[in-house]
């Protein structure tokens, strides 16, 4: 997840519409969508999706991790249940990051929730979270914005990259690495402390193993629930037995001075 | 990898409306229910661990697992050392663009001097 914020040196000038400073805390994030907006289009554009779906995917599922899936197990021919319950699984996490927001949305009417829930992103979650944490001015109204901004970033960038990989021939095996870096980046920002390296580790082996019985997809949900499993029960057990334990120090993250997206700790 | 997808437009619009709900269902619920009353802790607890576990596994399946056969595969050296390269690059930039990109572009050189 993202650390950026608006430059400091920018003093917020009281006459700006809304929708300019809103622009303003949204563009970093729009701007890192397009390259990794135009690689999935491109993927997409390879599994079969036409121009038109692939805008709709990217309006209606909003999600870059949900979309590269979507394009790596069509092009293996995975069944449509295999995809969706994978899908599922994937987006499971929104589970952790909209309850994290909740305290916020308080007095919300369920319509506005229901339009939030729909545009809400792993990155737009990171902006909007840092927002109402340090801004006290930060509104669901202003939160709908950025997300709005990200949303028509995201869904061009996807627009243009299917255009692009219907004109031109592009290397697949290299364009679906993205979704490895996405991923990547993802589990370094997930990273809290040394706990959670080894929660990795144990997840990696678990899901080689489980999808090499499994020989399907149907492994990674099953060693997903495992090994969360297993750091939830390693966690408790440390805090209980152990609290002051090495293993759920800290750890430094550089470029970012402090600690900006915590949800483990405002609950 | 070959576009050898044989679904139609109508299966993929079906396919976009199940995963909106799939999709939908995690945002929406517990936005709804806890502006409303609290999170259970042990929810909160567990869920921490959900998404580095299943980010960790989809990275194996994408670096070490055949597509086809589901077999171990330890011989794509290219992208194992492109993976270690955005390890770094995300921790030390901290920013999803470049870590994309320096991956994309590590994975393209690597794989010129590599099988």
């Amino acid at each position: 997840m993202n650390k950026r914020r608006p430059n400091p040196k920018q003093v917020p000038d009281p006459n700006e519409p809304l929708w300019r400073s809103t622009l303003r805390v949204a563009m970093p994030l729009n701007l890192s969508y397009i390259p990794i907006g135009l690689a999935c289009g491109i993927l997409l554009h390879a599994a079969g999706f036409n121009t038109l779906l692939t805008g709709l995917v990217s309006l209606m599922i909003f999600s870059g991790g949900a979309q590269f899936l979507i394009a790596t197990m069509l092009t293996i021919n995975s069944p449509l249940l295999s995809i969706v319950l994978m899908l599922f699984f994937l987006e499971l996490r929104y589970a952790l990051l909209s309850s994290s927001l909740s305290p916020y949305l308080k007095g919300s009417s369920n319509r506005f929730l229901f339009m939030f829930a729909v545009s809400l992103n792993d990155e737009n979650y990171a902006i909007n979270y840092l927002k109402f944490a340090t801004d006290k001015k930060w509104t669901g109204r202003e939160a709908l914005m950025v997300e709005h901004y990200s949303l028509l970033f995201w869904a061009a960038s996807n627009v243009v990259g299917s255009l692009i990989g219907n004109a031109l021939k592009i290397d697949l095996s290299i364009v679906n690495f993205a979704l490895t870096a996405l991923f990547l980046y993802m589990i370094v920002m997930q990273i809290k402390n040394r706990l959670t390296i080894v929660i990795c580790l144990i997840s990696g082996v678990l899901a080689a193993a489980c999808m090499m019985l499994t020989k399907s997809t149907l492994g990674l949900v099953i060693s997903t629930i495992i090994a969360s499993l297993i750091g939830f029960g390693l966690e408790v057990t440390l805090r209980k037995r152990l609290p002051d334990s090495h293993w759920l120090w800290r750890l430094r993250s550089p470029g970012s001075k402090k600690e900006a997206v915590e949800h483990s700790d405002t609950n | 990898m070959n576009a050898v997808n044989t679904w139609n437009s109508t299966q993929h619009f079906w396919l976009i409306i199940l995963g909106f709900i799939v999709a939908f269902i995690p945002r929406f619920f517990p936005l709804m229910l806890f502006t409303k009353r609290a999170i259970p802790e042990w929810f909160n607890e567990w869920m921490k661990y959900v998404p580095v576990s299943l980010f960790t596994a989809l990275v194996v399946k994408d670096i070490f697992i055949d597509s086809a056969s589901y077999a171990l595969l330890l011989n794509k050296y290219s992208e194992m050392l492109a993976a270690v390269i955005v390890i770094i690059v995300a921790y030390r930039t901290r920013s999803m663009a470049i870590s994309v990109i320096v991956g994309l572009i590590g994975v393209f050189i690597l794989s010129m001097f590599m099988a």
